[in-house]
């Protein structure tokens, strides 16, 4: 096993340099360009060609892109060509926030999903069953703008249970210094416990309804793929056996079947959270949040090349260690599965 | 002696009872029954779209009578126009209407490409196994690993705008997870008893994945596609968010529709909820109907 | 707080008594403190006024900024002195403008205002870095400063001469601009404001010394994406008019529904703009209110490139221009909240003249497309795709009735669309699509801005040529004497004819079809006191007070 894990992560090195080229080639064979974006409405042939050269973009494609690794391994990240910020810095600074509105959204979906999905598969077939599924397409068939502005509707503005929008209170003097509003509350100096708990408090309200919309998705998709292996697992052989032998259905069920039909739960689970990214965007932009997903989008419009494989090189990391993890909760969740 | 003439007829009996048994338990599936009405409405509606539509599509109708002020629309339902009017006059009812045709199209277009491409690597994954499966699957990662928009903004740049490069787009952006999922039910089923056996036996690869593999590793692919035929539609209203939809505004489709409306959420909630209730009703009605076919062909259920 | 409030009451009851016994309603008496939170649709870009050419950015830093004029609260083209005593004197040859400065004023870090600093800011965007230049962010010293000024002296220490290369109608509504605040030189140095290399600025990006300057609200913070929050200044040079805010907090929230949203659930006092949609459900809310802004600064036309056919030939100009209903327009998308445009400008600018531009008339559009003898009638006809601007705030549902009125009259437009950065932008600046939708939002409400800067005015061409503006091809020398005749002369009866004379001649080529101007919503919450609205959305919040516990 352990020789598994080395050799996987060895593998991720030769995955991210392939997929940095693989970033680096696409963007910028992508019409339209950084000095384009910049100038707009002032773009004449000539100012173009004037900025390319001074951004250096007309050098070969593979110096900048020599250029660009060797700034990575000095832990420069690049810059934006819009305003000049450091992407690194920006990206620290912006990275918290979506993290803790898609694990917010994931603890969501994966806590409403699974149980639901356990609960359709016992009454499979039956209209409990299918009630559960029009549930959880409900929640994949609206977009994730409509229903966002929908819940901002109903639960701040009408029933003034939840806030509108933002990560925190505008009006508070919370200060960031981690970025993330969970841990900083309770890094403020000179705040007495009753604040610090306020401010915690104050920012789990701002990610609940951002969660719900955002994790609105992969909850249809756990949902359902949790029901489909539940169902699947209970008619398999030795979970018949069980019952046969006179085990109780909760044994059957904890022992036998959730141990079994974990496997493609978890796998969905770690697909998930590279397409949260897309839901992520909107998410952000209707809710205000200060995170990666709205910067990206932007920074693509703009042509803004190394904020863009810089961060997704960054998201490609993130993505792959979730799925080794993944991937070796398959061997201990189902021992026949042995890796060569 | 005994046991071989009781085996033949018991063998060929039960080749035409499997099928026979899985229309049976279909039927017997209530959800999947109303899965199955909710696609015949959808299909027929894109079919029959022209005949049963009141208005043409494209046409603008005055306002209600009584109207504040002078703006083409939107305007509430009234009996003339049971879905209301949009923006420009249009009657929503018929746009619709007519929006199930592109909608169709685009959805089982999109599922299909993804299918055929994301299946197709990740049979040879985890059919061939060892090196192949691991160089594979490191580029489904890859795949995976870039979000799916900066794919669509990029085939959609090169590509130029339109229907067809936006379904090529979410089909791309599907196929990783096709790949995946396929891969990782063939990975399971290859250690089970049957097909040990029927490797030891010296059954040859394509034999082994075609007829014993493909069959029992399926079912999370026509969860995820039927799925996907949902979220095909929801997609493309989100690429339309980015502004990369469709070029020619007065395309009725639903997904456009509904970004479209966003703005008006509050203001006339009517142009959201009308086509938002058709992509929900064909989500729906492919899902249930994807469960209760998987569910009935499964041999291992038997009820 | 408690001592304010009781205070704030007994005052109150005070006014109210005294109002009973003199029978007139009193105008509650302005309460201090509070923070105002207030919602931008986008965040800034820089916080160095010098480097900035956006909307956002300007609205930020007019309130920590001043320059030595800016605008009368709530006049789009009345100039004040603000850190000069008086309006200047111009010497006779129109040249020099000499003006006395204010004594005692300090800036954000205690250091002196004075002539010599004015100088320094001067000096500086006459030499800013080339790498600046280069990366965009001087537009307004390209455009303004360094065409027109050849050097500034100081006199005295209260006294500082500008001295211009040409006579320049409009330089000195020019200098009402934000951008050409004066900054602390202190500050400037300690941030590296000027230094080559822009990653070592710490003056443009909120860091050592930024945004320090002399207005009623001092920089504080700018987390980028996110907000920028400002606070008082209590040693505001004009005592009778130091803020009754603690603060500001200016948050970028991108979407309009969610700003609506947000307002209606408390948690934003005030919204610099909204789609006008939502600005009538704001309107009819009981808890907010909607301040007028009286007019606007804008103009929405749709574009024609007369290189492209068949935009070459006039009598299709004007028989699309014959074609557009443009009251429908207001009333669908504008909620009415626009007028239909009589000119290249919008309505009450100096130098403005109603033209009498052809209405909507169906019969009299196609009678033209019969007599100009065109037979091919097809174009492409572009939209951008993702963007909403306070002129045009649903480009696709305007596209889509600008494309029926077309098709109405025989045209036939074939849609496009492209994102407005980078593709949109740059390509309808280069001339290259025939029919687009585009506006103006103004620098300074002057016709200048818009008949010569944004749309008809010769300029440099890219094939290195003086000649017509690209992006529309209009070629018409005796108009351009005219404009230039205008920005020439100081006198200022001369100039305004010369900007009706240019506007006729505009009317009769019809290079595009001057669609409307529109009037951006400012919805607040009912406690929101002593805002003043301005059309050209120069507005300052030193008024402003919170009727609020």
């Amino acid at each position: 096993m352990t020789k598994f894990i080395v050799r996987r992560l060895l593998a991720t090195i030769p995955v991210l340099f392939g997929l940095s080229i693989i970033l680096f080639a696409f963007i910028h064979f992508i019409p339209g360009d950084p000095a384009t974006a910049i100038l707009g409405q002032h773009a004449t042939a000539v100012r173009i060609a004037e900025m390319r050269t001074y951004l250096g973009l007309d050098r070969p494609l593979p110096e900048q892109y020599l250029k660009y690794v060797a700034g990575l391994f000095e832990g420069d990240f690049g810059t934006s060509f819009v305003n000049g910020q450091a992407v690194l810095t920006e990206f620290l600074r912006k990275f918290p926030a979506t993290v803790e509105l898609t694990v917010a959204a994931m603890i969501f979906a994966a806590g409403v999903g699974i149980p639901l999905g356990r609960f359709a598969a016992r009454h499979v077939q039956r209209w409990p069953d299918g009630g559960v599924t029009i549930i959880s397409l409900l929640g994949i068939s609206i977009p994730v703008f409509v229903l966002g502005l929908t819940l901002q509707y109903i639960f701040a503005v009408q029933l003034h249970w939840l806030p509108a929008s933002s990560r925190f209170e505008a009006r508070s003097a919370l200060e960031l210094q981690t970025n993330f509003v969970l841990i900083d509350a309770w890094l403020m100096p000179g705040w007495s416990i009753d604040q610090k708990v306020g401010a915690f408090i104050d920012g789990v309200r701002h990610l609940i309804l951002p969660a719900i919309a955002l994790g609105s998705i992969p909850l249809a998709i756990i949902t359902r793929i949790t029901r489909a292996s539940v169902i699947d697992v209970s008619n398999e052989d030795y979970v018949r056996t069980a019952r046969a032998k006179g085990l109780t259905e909760k044994r059957i069920d904890g022992r036998h079947i959730m141990r079994n039909a974990w496997l493609p739960v978890v796998t969905v689970i770690g697909l998930q959270v590279g397409g949260l990214l897309a839901g992520a965007v909107i998410t952000e932009t209707v809710f205000a949040w200060n995170g990666v997903g709205r910067w990206v989008v932007d920074a693509i419009g703009d042509r803004d090349y190394f904020i863009v494989q810089s961060t997704i090189l960054m998201f490609a990391l993130i993505f792959l260690v979730v799925n080794l993890l993944v991937d070796i909760g398959y061997a201990f969740l189902n021992p026949r599965i042995r890796y060569a | 002696m005994a046991a071989s003439i009781v085996a033949t007829p018991l063998a060929s009996r039960a080749s035409s009872g499997l099928w026979r048994d899985a229309w049976g338990r279909l039927l017997r599936n209530r959800p999947a029954l109303l899965g199955l009405v909710f696609i015949a409405i959808f299909v027929l509606t894109a079919v029959l779209a022209p005949v049963i539509a009141p208005y043409d599509p494209g046409a603008l109708y005055p306002p209600p009578p009584g109207a504040s002020s002078g703006a083409t629309g939107p305007y509430p339902p009234r009996s003339e126009h049971l879905m209301g009017q949009d923006l420009q006059g249009r009657d929503e009812l018929t746009r619709v209407l007519y929006g199930a045709r592109i909608s169709l199209l685009v959805g089982l277009g999109s599922v299909i490409i993804g299918v055929l491409l994301g299946g197709l690597m990740g049979a040879l994954a985890g059919g061939a196994g060892g090196r192949v499966d691991n160089v594979l699957m490191r580029v489904v990662d890859a795949l995976l690993a870039v979000p799916g928009i900066l794919l669509a903004i990029g085939i959609v740049a090169w590509l130029d705008r339109g229907l067809p490069q936006i379904t090529l787009a979410v089909a791309v952006t599907n196929a990783p997870i096709f790949a995946r999922l396929l891969r990782g039910g063939l990975l399971a089923v290859r250690e089970v008893d049957y097909v040990v056996a029927a490797r030891s036996v010296g059954a040859s690869r394509a034999r082994l994945l075609l007829r014993h593999m493909l069959p029992n590793a399926i079912t999370p692919i026509i969860v995820a596609a039927t799925l996907a035929l949902a979220t095909a539609i929801i997609d493309i209203a989100g690429l339309g968010f980015l502004g990369l939809g469709p070029p020619d505004p007065r395309t009725p489709e639903w997904g456009t529709m509904l970004t479209d409306s966003t703005k008006f959420l509050r203001e006339a909630p009517y142009l959201i909820f009308f086509p938002g209730l058709a992509i929900v009703i064909a989500a729906v009605g492919f899902n249930l109907l994807g469960d209760g076919l998987r569910e009935s062909i499964d041999p291992r259920l038997k009820k | 707080m408690k001592r304010t409030r009781s205070g704030a009451l007994l005052v109150a009851a005070a006014l109210l008594f005294g109002a009973c016994a003199a029978g007139a309603s009193p105008s509650p008496a302005p309460k201090q403190g509070g923070t105002f939170v207030v919602a931008m649709p986008s965040d800034i870009n820089r916080t160095d006024p010098a480097l900035i050419d956006d909307a956002t950015s300007s609205y930020v830093e007019t309130q920590a900024m001043e320059g030595l004029v800016g605008l009368k609260p709530g006049s789009a083209t009345e100039i004040i002195p603000i850190l000069a005593t008086a309006l200047p004197t111009v010497s006779a040859d129109a040249l020099t403008y000499t003006f006395t400065l204010r004594a005692g004023v300090k800036f954000h870090d205690g250091t002196d205002f004075n002539a010599d600093a004015v100088k320094f800011n001067y000096d500086r965007w006459l030499n800013i870095p080339a790498a600046y230049t280069k990366l965009e962010y001087t537009y307004y010293i390209d455009t303004v400063i360094k065409p027109n000024v050849e050097s500034v002296t100081v006199t005295s220490p209260t006294e500082i001469a500008i001295k211009l290369k040409a006579p320049n109608s409009a330089f000195l509504l020019t200098q009402t601009l934000i951008v050409f605040a004066i900054s602390s030189p202190t500050a400037l140095a300690l941030g590296k404001a000027s230094d080559p290399d822009f990653a070592n600025n710490t003056y443009a990006v909120g860091g050592a010394g930024a945004m320090t300057g002399t207005g009623p609200f001092k920089f504080k913070e700018w987390v980028a994406g996110d907000h920028v929050t400002l606070v008082k200044n209590a040693d505001y040079w004009d005592k009778a008019h130091v803020a009754y805010l603690d603060g500001i907090i200016f948050k970028a929230i991108k979407d309009s529904s969610a700003t609506l949203n947000a307002l209606q659930a408390g948690e934003i006092d005030f919204a610099q703009t909204m789609s006008p949609i939502d600005g009538k459900t704001a309107a009819a809310d009981p808890k907010l209110q909607v301040f007028d802004r009286g007019g606007s600064c804008n103009l929405f036309h749709l574009a024609m490139n007369q290189t492209h056919k068949p935009f070459d030939n006039p009598k299709i100009r004007q028989a699309v221009a014959y074609a557009i209903n443009k009251q429908s327009l207001i009333d669908t998308f504008y909620a009415g909240q626009a007028v239909v445009a009589h000119n290249w400008m919008p309505p009450g600018a100096f130098g403005d003249k109603d033209v009498k531009l052809p209405g909507y008339d169906v019969a009299k559009a196609k009678a033209l497309i019969a007599e100009s003898l065109v037979t091919d009638l097809s174009f492409d006809f572009w939209y951008p795709s993702d963007v909403s601007r306070p002129y045009m705030p649903d480009p696709k549902g305007e596209f889509e009735a600008l494309l029926r009125d077309l098709e109405a009259v025989g045209f036939k437009p074939n849609p496009k669309t492209a994102t407005w950065r980078p593709d949109y932008l740059a390509a309808e600046a280069g001339g290259q699509y025939p029919m687009w939708l585009i506006g103006w939002n103004c620098d300074w409400y002057g016709p200048d801005n818009f008949l010569n800067t944004a749309f008809f005015g010769y300029r440099n061409r890219s094939d290195n040529t003086f000649g017509p503006n690209e992006e529309y091809a209009e070629k018409n020398d005796a108009m351009w004497q005219a404009m230039d005749g205008a920005l020439k002369t100081a006198d200022t009866a001369k100039a305004a004819a010369g900007w009706q004379q240019a506007a006729d001649l505009l009317a009769a080529d019809m290079p595009t079809v001057p669609l409307l101007s529109s009037k951006p919503p400012a919805p607040a919450a009912k406690y929101v006191m002593g805002f003043v609205p301005n059309p050209a959305l120069t507005e300052y919040f030193n008024t402003v007070w919170l009727n609020k516990q």
